[in-house]
């Protein structure tokens, strides 16, 4: 147990993850509950809503971190499997609502307004919080692996992957699109009011959702950290480096690629069920091409390979993103194209490579690098 | 020459002169390699044919590849005995890295089997990673070691063991396979080396790491590409040295072009030409003989 905690962390490291999760789960929601709103130190509804968020597109970039920083395979379809697991919670949510929509209907309203008389087939169950949670995960999960399945035995790799990922994601916006796919086709979900008994609305639930995501990114976080400190990192980084070496050391690099897929894959459909009841509404546009690749550009700005740069570019890049969009709203597609490639050109690693560069230069023994949590 | 009785082919009842000429084996009957391709399964009778009484370990039967017309491998067969160490030579486009592909899984070939004493079924068909796993592991000819990765986790990948991803996710190294590692540090002189990227050593250093992966392996036949192409002189000397040592307790086939190099490591030699065997014997033997001659040199010589 213990050299597992040493083999995942420096002490150090660790104290800035207990750091990180102090501020993150502990001080941001007392901030949020206990102070009175006019406070100057008090973390308003939008804050920690944005903050919510962000946990969750942070969680999504360590997924995606996993896989493409640890096993070399570029993802430009995780978008799928987040809102795959973001339908599956506005699924409960939706019929959550019960009666109180605009038909008074038991069915959601855009089946009352297709004049649908009953629930198809895939929507029961969904009444139950923790049948929609459990589907969250094992839906983007089977899809991952059936699909992973298939390229990694017709041995799909680099460029050609990420262009049937992105192709994936595509076809399933499609998909979507369409009402008869009975999940509110153009509109998707939305008009949510509670969620588990409690009113969306409410300060106190914002906060509990809020809290919820920065636990899934901790908890996740250290899931991938102990994978990737561990042997099974080291054949992950292998497969990177030299599939067909790992395979002449006797190992099924297939497996090991399925598995970190799959694994990624459940994580960003925990992302997307903690996403919704944040925002609200969960529709196809989810589902576009673009949104995969920003997925990616998280990563890549914070420093892929690193798990926790990834975390730090999706908090970064959303930051300036909701920054933007409020002041600038038209030049942020500008900044963020600029943002990608003068990282690509001037930080390979990212902004962590480049901070951590920049401590080794002032210090004259290397800094390790310091871990972060939430 | 006297062909000893033949026993079973795992006997060690091996007294046969290691300057044999390869002799032509004849294929087994039509409907025998028929039913043999449905099951698999090797025949015991067809392994002694091969064998011819020697300790085989490895036998590769009647191989044939082509490439859009181009036969590569040309019904060739080899038998590799246990513990020897085999140099194979021929000119380009003689075959020898086809026929290691094949041994390997790499390539399938179009006719042919690939027997493994011990394990009763044919080799080909199976994948790349669950061949090296029965213990035939092949070094490559340009180093190939994860440059990323520290020469002692270099060493861990390799080691064998179970390499299930649960294993590999909840499994911890034991002391054992740390003293495995440790030793193989020492067979190939890299302890000082130990927690350095593997990236950053020198190119004969990565030859001998790789070489100290294949050990780490645990493996029954060790297939060597090419092992000195680009080393220095002392690099060349301290490679011979490690291959002869590793030979006796695994068998080592080696393909190498440098005659000087094969003269110092090799008891026996097997020169390919055209996809099959031409000659085969100690290094004296098969440059004197006038087939070998005339393929290298050229008809005139003859």
């Amino acid at each position: 147990m213990l050299a597992t905690l040493r083999r995942m962390h420096t002490p150090r490291g660790w104290l800035a993850v207990a750091a990180c999760a102090l501020v993150g789960l502990v001080l941001i929601p007392l901030l949020h509950g206990a102070l009175p709103p006019a406070s100057p130190f008090a973390v308003s509804d939008r804050v920690i809503a944005l903050l919510g968020k962000f946990c969750c597109y942070a969680l999504t970039a360590v997924a995606l971190d996993l896989i493409w920083g640890f096993t070399g395979m570029l993802s430009l379809g995780h978008g799928v499997f987040f809102a795959l697991g973001g339908y599956a919670m506005g699924m409960y949510l939706l019929l959550a609502i019960g009666k109180q929509g605009v038909y008074r209907s038991n069915l959601p309203d855009f089946m009352v307004f297709l004049d649908w008389k009953e629930l198809p087939w895939f929507w029961h169950g969904f009444h139950n919080f923790f049948f929609a949670i459990f589907a969250a995960l094992w839906v983007p999960g089977l899809l991952a692996y059936v699909f992973g399945y298939f390229a990694f035995r017709s041995r799909i790799r680099g460029v050609y992957f990420s262009i049937i990922t992105q192709a994936l994601t595509y076809a399933l916006m499609l998909l979507f699109f369409r009402n008869d796919t009975g999940l509110g086709g153009n509109n998707g979900l939305t008009d949510f009011k509670q969620i588990y008994g409690w009113p969306l609305a409410l300060a106190a639930t914002k906060r509990m959702l809020y809290v919820s995501a920065a636990a899934a990114l901790l908890v996740s976080y250290l899931l991938c950290r102990y994978i990737v400190t561990g042997k099974a990192g080291r054949v992950l980084r292998a497969v990177r480096d030299s599939e067909s070496r790992v395979m002449f050391l006797g190992y099924d690099p297939r497996k090991y690629k399925l598995f970190a897929w799959t694994f990624s894959a459940v994580l960003c459909g925990l992302a997307g069920a903690l996403y919704v009841p944040q925002v609200g509404i969960i529709n196809p546009s989810e589902l576009q091409p673009s949104n995969s690749i920003e997925m990616a550009i998280w990563a890549a700005v914070g420093g892929r390979g690193t798990l926790v740069g990834a975390a730090l570019g999706a908090f970064v890049v959303n930051g300036a993103k909701s920054w933007f969009t409020v002041a600038l709203p038209e030049l942020w597609l500008f900044v963020l194209g600029a943002l990608f490639i003068v990282v690509t050109l001037f930080m390979p690693d990212g902004l962590l490579g480049a901070a951590a560069k920049l401590l080794d230069r002032r210090a004259p023994k290397p800094a390790a690098p310091a871990g972060k949590g939430a | 020459m006297s062909v000893s009785a033949p026993t079973s082919p795992l006997s060690d009842s091996s007294d046969e002169p290691l300057t044999a000429e390869p002799q032509a084996v004849p294929l087994a009957p039509d409907s025998e390699r028929r039913k043999a391709r449905r099951t698999r399964a090797v025949s015991e009778q067809r392994l002694m044919e091969l064998a011819q009484g020697r300790k085989a370990v490895l036998c590769v039967d009647n191989v044939s590849v082509s490439f859009d017309g181009f036969k590569a491998l040309n019904a060739l067969t080899l038998i590799l005995d246990a513990g020897e160490l085999r140099c194979i030579i021929g000119p380009n486009g003689a075959g020898k890295t086809t026929l290691m592909d094949c041994i390997t899984g790499k390539t399938r070939p179009d006719a042919g089997s690939v027997y493994l004493v011990g394990h009763g079924e044919d080799l080909i068909g199976l994948s790349e990673h669950a061949i090296a796993e029965l213990g035939i592991c092949r070094k490559f000819q340009r180093p190939t070691v994860f440059q990323g990765h520290s020469v002692f986790e270099n060493l861990e990948l390799a080691l064998a063991g179970n390499r299930s991803v649960w294993r590999s996710l909840f499994g911890r190294t034991s002391k054992d396979d740390a003293a495995t590692i440790d030793a193989t540090l020492e067979t190939i002189g890299l302890e000082d080396a130990r927690h350095r990227p593997a990236g950053a050593l020198s190119h004969g250093q990565k030859q001998w790491l790789e070489i100290g992966m294949l050990l780490a392996q645990k493996p029954r036949v060790l297939l060597v590409d090419e092992p000195i192409a680009g080393m220095t002189h002392a690099e060349t000397e301290r490679t011979a040295e490690l291959l002869v040592s590793l030979a006796g307790e695994r068998t080592v086939v080696v393909v190498e072009h440098d005659m000087e190099f094969v003269r110092n490591i090799a008891n026996k030699v097997t020169v390919l030409h055209e996809g099959s065997v031409l000659a085969e014997g100690s290094l004296d033997e098969v440059q004197a003989n006038p087939k070998v001659v005339q393929v290298y040199l050229g008809a005139g010589h003859a």
